[in-house]
């Protein structure tokens, strides 16, 4: 096979065929969000499972600890959907930022990472890519998940509308900001399945030595001691008074700082150990 | 060492080193590549190929020596060194979930092409790499040999001065690697310089100017092609007989004329080493006085193969002596 003259060759004589100047980093960030997005939603399956896991949640958890609306430690005047569909959101939102890191450190192992920095191209722009089309994903599962809570389980939020969709947008910021844990985690272990584990062992007492079945007062008391310092009971507190009340006043507020000083620090750690010579 | 007479040095290296814990990747290497050529590696697994690649390509840095790549250092500037760069590495890089075409759309962005320019280069390169009918299917669902392709394809997206190919032939089948071959000889065509390695000798043989051979990290040998089987392999003639009695005759002839002869009753053949052409007139004269009939001479030159595994034999023989120098 022979090729058109000069078409694919480098060199002095490509010149004219037109180099380009490299990319901006906004660029850099939106091709490659894109590129992730294409991946996450353009696959049924991956699509599928994704919207399905948050209604699963909800559909056992709901079942299982129903009977818990009706002991003394549970706050009057609240059903337990209500009370149970804030601690999902966030929930749906730690998986997503799990997710993340899954996701790369795949990509790492089939190549596209080592393509993709062999380029004259911010590394931090392959992080910072995915993590927006892992929110994209998370927004819209959450979406899915709402929208669920509010047809089938009879989900009634006193916030309203406002309310709800505040809640939405704080359990994806939350999700966003731990996401970048497991990035860097990813960043510096570079394994698949001890990324899966390191991932399931800390999520795992994350939501359950917290107030997001049960209220911290029903829980025994040294999970107690644990949930009070547990940053999720305070992430799931803020989206409850949120979607319950339409208003979480300082808790809200701390939440988000929280989420973005994680982001920030742990987003520095894992582009350097993306950096790292290995 | 430049045997092509190009131009400016587009890769030049330094004594560089690698240490990974206590294994030596890399010893003392030097590597000289102007511009406009074709510089071939060769080494046995694990040699230290790739990690000479990952190194001028700012992978991974050196840890002894210096090294620039079109001018750019690889440690100081490894961004500006990128830009003037393509990589195929050892092992396919495409993006599994994309299709072939987007996979080179997408690097085309990156590199700074707008929408439409992106969509050309894609496109003009899928012609060249015989991808244009599985352009919009997923790479997942690519051949070994389509993924070889696209990730080569993809390494030449932005028109790189500079061009390191890994092994980029292996699994390819032979009308890919003609085609592969073909590509490269147009990169330089255009002015391109090309770091080739390969397990195919023949294929560094064809395509390059020169050549470093690597053992062990460190380098057995460097030169052109021509330069190697001369320090190393010898001409050989092969005569073939009729008959296996007229062999038979024919060896005390040839060692009586102060050749060295080496028979092969199966093919009824001799070979003889042989210096100069004088040897050959030595061999003909010597079987005709005899009154022998030759059915076919051929007179071989040495292949990369024979010099390559006469270099590693020496290279085994002088690390066992150094071995038996310790003990004592
Ligand atoms: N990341 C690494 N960590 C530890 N050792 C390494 C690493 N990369 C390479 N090595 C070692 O360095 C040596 C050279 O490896 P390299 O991959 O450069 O060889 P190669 O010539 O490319 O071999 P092959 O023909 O098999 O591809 C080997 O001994 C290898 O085990
Ligand atoms: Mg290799």
């Amino acid at each position: 096979m022979t090729i058109a003259g000069g078409t694919i060759g480098g060199g002095p004589r490509a010149a004219d065929a037109g180099t380009w100047e490299g990319s901006g980093v906004a660029t850099q960030i939106w091709v490659l969000a894109l590129r992730s997005l294409r991946a996450l939603v353009l696959d049924p399956r991956i699509l599928v499972s994704s919207l399905l896991a948050p209604f699963l949640m909800l559909l056992v958890f709901s079942q299982i600890f129903a009977g818990i609306a009706n002991t003394p430690q549970f706050p009057a005047g609240v059903g337990y959907t209500d009370f149970l569909v804030p601690a999902i959101m966030v929930n749906t939102a730690m998986q997503s930022a799990m997710q993340t890191g899954i996701g790369l450190t795949q990509e790492t192992q089939n190549g596209i990472i080592a393509r993709l920095r062999s380029l004259p191209i911010w590394p931090g722009s392959i992080l910072v890519g995915r993590s927006i089309a892992e929110l994209i994903r998370s927004l819209l599962r959450l979406v899915v998940l709402l929208a669920s809570a509010l047809l089938i389980f009879g989900f009634r939020p006193a916030g309203g509308a406002g309310g709800v969709l505040a809640g939405i947008g704080l359990a994806a910021l939350l999700g966003w900001g731990l996401g970048w844990i497991f990035i860097a985690l990813t960043c510096w272990l570079r394994e698949v399945e001890l990324i899966q584990n390191v991932s399931g062992i800390l999520l795992f007492p994350l939501m359950f030595a917290s107030n997001a079945f049960v209220p911290v007062e029903a829980l025994p008391r040294w999970l107690q001691v644990v949930a009070v310092i547990n940053p999720m009971t305070h992430g799931i507190d803020a989206v409850r008074d949120l979607t319950h009340r339409g208003d979480a006043g300082g808790s809200a507020a701390v939440a988000v700082a929280t989420a973005l000083a994680v982001a920030v620090v742990a987003g520095f750690t894992a582009v350097k150990g993306l950096e790292r010579d290995s | 060492m430049n045997p092509a007479g190009g131009g400016e040095p587009m890769i030049v290296a330094r004594g560089i080193g690698k240490r990974y814990g206590s294994v030596t990747a890399l010893d003392g290497v030097d590597l000289d590549v102007h511009q406009g050529s074709v510089h071939g590696l060769l080494g046995h697994n694990g040699a230290g190929k790739t990690t000479l690649v990952r190194i001028l390509t700012a992978q991974t840095r050196p840890s002894a020596g210096r090294a620039t790549v079109s001018g750019f250092d690889v440690v100081d500037q490894p961004e500006r060194l990128r830009r003037k760069i393509g990589l195929t590495g050892q092992f396919a890089s495409v993006d599994e979930q994309l299709s072939g075409r987007d996979n080179l759309i997408l690097i085309a962005r990156l590199l700074g092409a707008g929408r439409r320019q992106a969509r050309a280069r894609a496109d003009e390169l899928l012609e060249s790499f015989g991808l244009v009918d599985a352009a919009g299917r997923l790479a997942r669902t690519f051949s070994g040999g389509m993924r070889r392709r696209l990730d080569l394809a993809a390494s030449l997206v932005g028109r790189p001065a500079v061009v390191f190919l890994d092994e980029p032939t292996t699994g390819l089948d032979p009308a890919a690697r003609l085609n592969v071959w073909q590509i490269v000889r147009d990169l330089v065509r255009d002015g391109a310089t090309v770091l080739l390695t390969s397990q195919y000798l023949d294929e560094i043989d064809r395509l390059s100017e020169s050549l470093t051979v690597l053992s062990d990290g460190r380098i057995l040998a460097a030169g052109s092609p021509m330069e190697l089987k001369h320090q190393v392999g010898r001409r050989t003639a092969v005569v073939r007989f009729e008959a296996v009695a007229d062999l038979k005759v024919a060896g005390p002839v040839l060692s009586g004329s102060g050749l060295r002869p080496a028979l092969d009753e199966a093919r009824t053949s001799v070979t003889v080493p042989v210096e100069t052409s004088r040897d050959i007139a030595t061999i003909v004269r010597a079987l005709d006085d005899a009154g022998l009939e030759l059915s076919e001479l051929q007179v071989a030159e040495p292949t990369l193969d024979e010099v390559y595994l006469s270099l590693m034999s020496a290279a085994a023989q002088s690390a066992g002596s150094e071995r038996a120098e310790a003990v004592k």
